[in-house]
C-alpha cells in the first residue's frame, strides 16, 4: 500500500472512530457554541457584532475545538492500545501523524463550519466577500492540524499532557491566529487584496509546518 | 540503544579560559557602555541600554540557533553530548530572552511613555520566550533519558520557526519598534562609529559569558547523565 494509501486508511480509521463514539465532536461544538453565546455578553451585542471581535473569538473558539479534538482521538487510541498496532506496521509512524491530521482537518471543517454559521446568525454579520471569507476560513482550519497533532504526538506519554499540549500549541499557532482573524475580518468589511494576502500567509504556515511534521514528527512517535 | 559516555566533553578542557575571558570581555565592555562611548544627542545616557538589550537579543537568537543544531544533532547521532548542549543552550536562552524583553521594557518606558506595549516585536519575543518556556516544561515532565531526548529535539527543531518571525515582524508588521539598526540587510550599521564599537565589544563580551555558563551547563548535565547510567546499572 502507497504511504497516502495508508495515511487515508488511519484517517478513515479516525472518522470511523469519531462517528461510533462522537465525544470529541460533541465537546467541540458545544464549546465552539459556548464561545459564540458567551461573546456577546462578554462584549455587548454591538462590540460582538464587530468584525474583528467577531472573527477573533471565531478563530480562539476553533483553535481550543482543535485541541479538544485532538485529545479525544489520542486518548481513545492510547485507551485501546490502537497507537502501538499502527505504529508497529511498515509506515506506521508516518501513516499515523498523516492520517490523524487529515482526519483533524476534516472534523474541524464540520466545527468551523457549525461555529461560522451560528457567528453570522447569532451576531448578524455582514459579509462583504463570501468567496474570500470561505478561503480565509478553509485555510485557517488546514493550518491548524499540522501543529495540534505535531505537539500532541511529542506530548504523547507525558504527564499533564492536556496541559502541555495547549502550551507548546499556542505559542506555535501564533501567526495561523493573527493571520485568519485578520483575513476573516477583512473578508467580512469588504478588503479582498487583505483577505487574500492572509490566506497566502495561512496556505504557507499550512505547508511548512505540514512539511516540518511529516519530515521529523515520526521519529517521535513512541 | 543508547550509547551514553561519562567521559569529559571536549568543551570542558576549555572551561577556566572562557571564565577569564568572559569576565575580562564583561568588565571592558560595562566600562566602554557606562563611560567611554558618547551619549546619544536625542535620547542623553538612557540609550546606553542598547549595549545589553542587542547583545541579550543576539543570544537569544544564539542560543536557540544552537539547541536547532543540537536538536538535530541528537535525531541524526544519538549522541547525549548533543542533549546536553541542547538542554544548556535552551536553559540560557530563556535567561537571556528574559533580560532581552526586561532592557527592552526599561528602555521603552522613557522613550515609549510605556513599560510594555502590544508591538509586533514585542509580542513575538514574549510567544518565543513561551515557546522556549514550553520547551523546558516538556523536558521535566519527562523521566525517561531517550524519550525526553526526541521529545525535545523535534519541539527544539520546529521552534527556531519563530527566530525569523521575531527578527523580521518589525518589516512585515507596522511597529513602533525601531527597524533593525545593525544586522539590516543590504546596508551597513545605522549606529555612530564609536557606539558600533562599544556595542561590538557588547556582542562579543555578552557571546564570551554565555560560552562560560554553556559550558559549565553542560558539565552538569554529563554529571546527570553519568549518575543516571549507575542507577540503571
Amino acid at each position: 500500500m502507497s504511504p497516502l494509501g495508508r495515511a487515508l486508511l488511519v484517517a478513515a480509521r479516525e472518522l470511523f472512530a469519531e462517528r461510533a463514539n462522537p465525544d470529541g465532536l460533541a465537546a467541540a461544538l458545544t464549546f465552539t457554541g459556548m464561545l459564540v453565546l458567551l461573546e456577546s455578553l462578554a462584549f455587548g451585542p454591538g462590540r460582538a457584532r464587530q468584525p474583528d471581535v467577531a472573527s477573533g473569538v471565531y478563530w480562539i473558539a476553533v483553535l481550543f475545538a482543535a485541541i479538544l479534538v485532538s485529545a479525544r482521538s489520542f486518548d481513545r487510541d492510547l485507551e485501546d492500545d490502537a497507537i502501538d498496532a499502527v505504529i508497529a506496521l511498515p509506515g506506521g509512524r508516518d501513516a499515523l501523524y498523516a492520517g490523524k491530521v487529515l482526519a483533524l482537518g476534516a472534523i474541524l471543517l464540520v466545527v468551523a463550519a457549525a461555529a461560522g454559521v451560528l457567528s453570522i446568525f447569532l451576531l448578524d454579520l455582514d459579509i462583504a466577500l463570501p468567496g474570500q471569507l470561505l478561503l480565509v476560513v478553509l485555510l485557517g482550519v488546514l493550518a491548524l492540524p499540522p501543529v495540534v497533532v505535531l505537539t500532541s504526538v511529542i506530548a504523547l506519554r507525558v504527564r499533564a499532557r492536556v496541559a502541555v499540549v495547549p502550551i507548546l500549541s499556542f505559542p506555535m499557532l501564533v501567526p495561523q491566529l493573527v493571520a485568519a482573524s485578520q483575513g476573516s475580518a477583512a473578508a467580512l468589511t469588504g478588503d479582498g487584496p487583505a483577505a487574500l494576502a492572509w490566506a497566502g500567509l495561512l496556505g504557507a504556515f499550512a505547508f511548512v509546518y505540514g512539511v516540518l511534521g511529516l519530515t521529523i514528527v515520526p521519529a517521535a512517535i513512541e | 540503544m543508547i550509547e551514553t559516555t561519562t567521559a569529559p566533553f571536549p568543551t570542558i578542557r576549555l572551561r577556566p579560559w572562557l571564565g577569564i575571558l568572559a569576565t575580562a570581555a564583561a568588565i571592558l565592555a560595562s566600562w566602554m557602555g557606562l563611560v567611554w562611548a558618547p551619549t546619544d544627542a536625542v535620547q542623553g545616557d538612557v540609550y546606553r541600554v542598547i549595549y545589553v538589550h542587542v547583545p541579550t537579543a543576539w543570544l537569544a537568537y544564539l542560543a536557540f540557533v544552537v539547541v536547532f543544531l543540537a536538536s538535530v544533532g541528537w535525531l541524526w547521532t544519538r549522541r547525549p553530548w548533543f542533549d546536553a548542549l541542547a538542554v544548556a543552550s535552551a536553559e540560557i536562552g530563556v535567561l537571556f530572552t528574559g533580560l532581552f524583553i526586561v532592557a527592552g521594557s526599561i528602555w521603552a518606558k522613557p522613550t515609549w511613555g510605556v513599560w510594555w506595549t502590544w508591538d509586533p516585536r514585542l509580542v513575538t519575543t514574549a510567544v518565543m520566550f513561551c515557546m522556549y518556556l514550553g520547551y523546558l516544561l516538556l523536558r521535566s515532565l519527562s523521566s525517561d533519558f531517550e524519550r525526553r531526548a526526541t521529545r525535545a529535539a523535534v519541539l527544539g527543531i520546529i521552534a527556531v520557526v519563530d527566530i525569523p518571525i521575531v527578527h523580521l515582524s518589525v518589516l512585515w508588521m507596522n511597529s513602533v519598534h525601531q527597524l533593525p539598526t545593525v544586522a539590516r540587510i543590504g546596508a551597513s550599521p545605522a549606529l555612530d562609529a564609536q557606539m558600533g564599537m562599544t556595542l561590538g565589544v557588547s556582542v562579543i563580551a555578552f557571546t564570551l559569558v554565555y560560552f562560560a555558563l554553556l559550558v559549565e551547563r553542560m558539565e552538569l548535565e554529563r554529571r546527570r547523565q553519568a549518575q543516571l547510567l549507575r542507577s540503571r546499572a
